[in-house]
């Protein structure tokens, strides 16, 4: 019984060491708000109570945060006077006296002496104590105080909501801070968003640069489509060639890689085309030119175009033209022709 | 509030919602919607962070693709010669 009332008696003077910061954050000047703050920034060290708090939240907590709640002086304290009678209602009466007295003394005595004794009695008290001083750490509310104790500033409601903003601006900098490389060392917030700036630039080249290198790749897959427009006379012409692969995209454009590079053996007056299209359809006739197959060319592509030579590719041209305009973007085109350039 | 910012930061408000209203242009999205200025900085910001991944999505997405390319490719085809200069280009 001794330890219980002990017990409540130290939960009745913690409520109040909560009460008593509460309502010294309302009728305070600045040098006491440097305590404050810390007192609060104490609450917030406990990560497991605010998980607690729904649960072990006894009546006289839910006071609490109520008292957090006031953006105004009249209603906050206004919610601890009326939650006092009710927090003394089911301690004896001594406790209820000491309960006075010590608020008495809290309220007249040094804040900073205040915060000590919060910490104090936090490390004596429960956890259910624990999470009734969790509760107005906890909550969108109490962003109000955290601003304002550290602030020390105007206490209006706008000002207040001015200030919350400005804290999640400035938090979602240092985010941008972290993502951003090289953007920590730069202070201000102007040169922050100038890097913010340039890196997204340079994000978007360097995504437009790659899809372009793709783009650039997939006219030579986009000759799987071609294909399909005389795709089974191809197929029968190449049907030879064992290991093709002619299932697989990648092994479809190996006939047709190897018909533009073997141009420049080839000695055909095709550079000054504009289109690497007619090289490619000019490089059929290599065969029969001469039979100048560079020998790397290797046996079943050889072979493969061997095959083509007269039968597929003279009926190609017009199925091919009209496939490859629809097929050719110009940047990919001009790409391709660079290329095969750069290759004479 | 903004006078004693720019006295501290030596940079003008103008400046940083010049900024504000560069980095919007550069969201795909936001461009569209121009909300007031300043009420809408959080938004654009949070918005800045998730294009900023996006971006990184994309770009880890394309060179993931591109070495695939790369390496599905037989290193002595000519096709991956071509490729290759492509890539050299």
């Amino acid at each position: 019984m001794a330890q219980c009332g002990g017990d409540l008696l130290s939960r009745r003077l913690h409520q109040e060491t909560v009460e008593g910061l509460c309502q010294g954050l309302l009728d305070l000047d600045d040098d006491k708000l440097g305590a404050m703050c810390s007192a609060f920034g104490y609450l917030q060290e406990w990560p497991d109570l605010s998980a607690m708090c729904g649960t072990n939240l006894g009546a006289p907590g839910v006071a609490a945060p109520d008292a957090g709640n006031g953006n105004d002086d009249s209603s906050c304290s206004g919610g601890l006077r009326k939650r006092k009678p009710e927090a003394c209602l089911d301690a004896k009466s001594d406790h209820g006296d000491s309960c006075k007295r010590q608020r008495g003394k809290q309220q007249s005595s040094d804040l900073g002496e205040v915060a000590g004794k919060g910490k104090q009695e936090r490390t004596k008290v429960g956890t259910k104590k624990k999470a009734e001083v969790a509760s107005p750490a906890d909550g969108q509310k109490t962003d109000y105080i955290h601003v304002r104790a550290r602030r020390g500033q105007a206490t209006d409601s706008h000002s207040l909501a001015e200030r919350v903003r400005r804290e999640r601006i400035s938090e979602r900098m240092r985010y941008l801070q972290e993502l951003v490389p090289g953007c920590s060392k730069v202070t201000g917030k102007a040169g922050m968003l100038d890097e913010i700036i340039n890196y997204v630039q340079s994000l978007q080249k360097q995504v437009e640069f790659l899809s372009m290198k793709i783009a650039a790749y997939n006219p030579v897959v986009s000759f799987d489509i071609v294909e399909d427009l005389f795709g089974r006379q191809l197929k029968q012409a190449c049907n030879p060639a064992p290991s093709t692969a002619m299932a697989l995209p990648t092994g479809q454009l190996e006939p047709s890689c190897l018909q533009m590079s073997t141009i420049p053996q080839g000695h055909l007056p095709v550079c000054s085309s504009g289109f690497g299209l007619e090289m490619v359809l000019n490089s059929p006739y290599l065969p029969a030119t001469g039979g100048q197959m560079p020998p790397a060319a290797g046996g079943s592509n050889a072979s493969c175009i061997n095959v083509n030579g007269a039968a597929v590719w003279d009926i190609a041209p017009q199925n091919l033209f009209s496939g490859f305009d629809a097929q050719f973007q110009p940047v990919e085109s001009d790409c391709l022709l660079e290329n095969l350039k750069m290759e004479m | 509030m903004s006078s004693r910012r720019s006295s501290r930061g030596n940079i003008s408000d103008e400046e940083i919602n010049e900024l504000i209203s560069k980095l919007q242009a550069l969201l795909p999205a936001s461009s569209r919607r121009r909300g007031s200025g300043q009420a809408s900085t959080t938004k654009l910001l949070k918005e800045t962070c998730s294009y900023i991944k996006s971006l990184h999505r994309e770009v880890d997405d394309l060179s993931d693709r591109l070495s695939d390319l790369m390496s599905t490719m037989d290193h002595n085809s000519p096709g991956a010669e071509i490729i290759r200069s492509i890539l050299r280009s």
